[in-house]
């Protein structure tokens, strides 16, 4: 099927009833959790999850790609109206976002940042439908050693592209890989790490571990700051209105982030965050006037905002081509897409065409459908902020109990939530990053398959990972980027 | 101090990877295939510890971001959390008893007034609907059994 047919297809699911509704529904969703500090998209998605199950499984992803973007889309608002970010996304948005709404122009910055969004998201999707395909076709040729060698990849970048200490993301990525091995093996079927415990035969379901992980946890920082009064306080937003002159300013960035943003999406493990702040760097280092930059400037606004919503949409591509998510939000994506019974990968494109064309059509109503939801409502939707803390933590805590039972019907899994919930809060008070866990956690499965297939082809010989040049390639670039932080570690010290 | 918690982190991996380790070399052999379901387990727990031992000395250059974490962390609020952990725990504990109704309206109610949402109308509205119109959708719209536990409906 060629492109231009593909995409008919899928704009007549995007324009079909249901699908204007779950678009909606989605974006709408996405930029609520993104607004809320504490709450970020792979929480909404993971709650969702157990709504999903028995849908047609593009819809779902619709859904899905909706809170996942609206939510980048919406996080910049508490960003630029309350200095807390609401996803890390944005963090760079409020760099010149909030010291514009001091100045009284919390209006045209909140315009700014949607007309950067949407212009970002939009190009990333037009590169989006452009390239995914043509990966799938180089991907369908990949066997087991090319398979395990590209998830080696991606939770090699995830590790090091990932905030702070590169050795506590691996082993945060070597823990997720271990959660996995519990179960009943899919080769030999002995049973690993059970501890005789029925419960535990089927492995550990992957909500379980994106609620416990990311929901709970994020829960714990919302109990210990529910105090935090900064959050009450929402300002006068102003006139929403540009002017020409704005625009102009506005011009160079989107031009220069849109593509940036996109290729910093498609590399796994630099998504929305990194992408942001190295536009917001890279536009200040070429300033005319880089002093203006923190202060207000326009262009420091446009170009993380750009980026970041560009960098959304360019994940889809490793996600929906190779079926390799290259973040913690796509990571919990694959996973209900593999519950739906869809196998994102090469074959997507033969098997399931409807699924990747009707997403990307969905995502250009959906970029739509937020720029209008943004601008006129924007002052109204910001009243979301002043949502009582205390009972957005019960009701958190009761939608995972939920979504976690409603999957399984047993308490045990319950309790294994709560576990993991524990573990995750760990981890962020000792900053151990939780998405190489998550990515780890889902890929581990198909990882140790591909080994073990690779493994059997050559019986037992570990050279057949050498004999195949796209391997070697791609555990060159694995290599490679562990050298990334420490060339992060030392422009930070120079910064100094 | 705050090295010190990394290498207290450290050494509480490697006991992990070590018991993880014990584990693995314990799982029955499987004869046909080349490579056994004992692979994967022994490869990982012997690169945690690496990884473990690793942190052990590399401690010192996180330090800096350690710190701002650590600030953030007020002793007092140790107590809410554990309040609301056995809340939590309090919940799923007596959900196949109660039923998902009773319990998610008692949990939400007192979750929220304990955590300091004194307005007394507004909580007891939320933490009534919420579960109510929750269960109706997941029980007769999406045929989703929640536990009905001793309500008849």
């Amino acid at each position: 099927m060629n492109a231009m047919q593909g995409l008919l297809d899928g704009f007549q699911i995007a324009f079909s009833l249901e699908g204007i509704m779950f678009v909606l529904i989605g974006v709408a969703a996405g930029t609520l959790i993104g607004m809320l500090p504490g709450l970020g998209p792979i929480t909404a998605i993971a709650i969702m999850i157990p709504m999903l199950y028995g849908m047609d499984p593009t819809l779902a992803m619709v859904l899905m790609a909706g809170v996942y973007y609206g939510a980048v889309f919406g996080g910049s608002t508490a960003s630029i109206l309350l200095n807390a970010p609401g996803i890390s996304g944005t963090v760079a948005t409020a760099f010149d976002g909030y010291p514009m709404a001091q100045q009284g122009k919390a209006g045209q910055a909140l315009a700014i940042a949607a007309i950067s969004s949407f212009t970002g998201g939009t190009v990333s999707i037009v590169l989006l439908m452009l390239f995914a395909p043509a990966l799938a076709s180089v991907a369908v040729s990949f066997g087991p050693v090319e398979y395990f060698a590209l998830m080696f990849m991606g939770l090699a970048a995830i590790s090091s592209l990932s905030e702070g200490s590169t050795m506590k993301a691996l082993i945060s990525g070597v823990l997720g890989l271990m959660a996995v091995t519990v179960g009943i093996d899919a080769q030999t079927g002995t049973p690993r790490f059970t501890f005789g415990n029925a419960n535990l035969l089927e492995g550990i379901d992957f909500l379980v571990v994106a609620l416990g992980l990311f929901a709970i946890a994020e829960v714990a920082f919302l109990i210990k700051n529910r105090n935090d009064d900064s959050l009450a306080k929402t300002q006068n937003i102003g006139s929403l209105k540009l002017t020409k002159k704005d625009f102009k300013e506005m011009r160079g960035p989107l031009i220069r982030h849109s593509p940036l943003g996109f290729i910093m999406g498609v590399l796994p493990g630099a998504g929305a965050t990194v992408s942001s702040f190295i536009s917001y760097i890279t536009e200040k280092r070429f300033a005319k006037k880089p002093d203006e930059f923190g202060k207000g400037s326009i262009k420091g606004l446009v170009a993380p905002e750009t980026s970041n919503n560009a960098a959304t949409s360019g994940a889809f591509v490793p996600l929906l081509s190779l079926g390799i998510p290259g973040s913690g939000t796509t990571a919990v994506m694959l996973g209900a897409l593999l519950v739906l019974g869809i196998n994102p990968g090469p074959l997507l494109f033969q098997d399931h065409p409807d699924v990747f064309w009707g997403v990307v059509a969905s995502m250009y109503v959906g970029n739509l459908f937020l720029l209008v939801l943004n601008l006129p409502l924007i002052p109204y939707i910001a009243k979301i902020l002043k949502i009582p803390r205390p009972l957005l933590i019960s009701l958190v805590v009761m939608f995972c109990i939920i979504g976690v039972y409603s999957i399984s019907f047993n308490v045990f899994d319950l309790y294994l939530l709560l576990i993991f919930g524990v573990i995750g809060y760990l981890f962020r008070i000792y900053s151990f990053p939780a998405p190489p866990f998550i990515l780890a956690f889902v890929l581990g499965g198909m990882m140790e398959q591909s080994l073990r297939q690779a493994l059997t082809i050559s019986n037992g010989d570990f050279i057949i990972f050498l004999e195949s040049p796209i391997a070697i390639g791609l555990f060159a670039v694995s290599i490679l980027s562990f050298a990334f932080p420490f060339f992060k570690n030392r422009r930070v010290k120079k910064a100094r | 101090m705050l090295k010190s918690a990394d290498r207290k982190i450290s050494v509480v991996l490697i006991a992990l990877a070590i018991g993880y380790l014990i584990l693995s070399y314990q799982l029955p052999p499987y004869e046909f295939v080349p490579v056994d379901s004992d692979l994967m387990p022994k490869a990982l727990g012997y690169l945690l510890i690496a990884l473990a031992v690793g942190l052990f000395f590399t401690g010192k250059s996180d330090a800096d971001e350690d710190k701002k974490e650590e600030s953030t962390t007020s002793k007092s609020e140790t107590p809410a959390l554990l309040a609301v952990t056995a809340m939590v725990l309090a919940y799923i504990l007596l959900l196949e008893v109660l039923g998902f109704v009773i319990v998610t309206v008692l949990f939400v109610f007192f979750c929220s007034w304990f955590l300091g949402y004194k307005k007394f109308k507004v909580n007891a509205t939320v933490s009534i609907l919420f579960p109510v119109i929750l269960y109706y959708i997941f029980n007769y719209l999406l045929q989703i059994r929640l536990p009905a536990g001793i309500l008849p409906f």
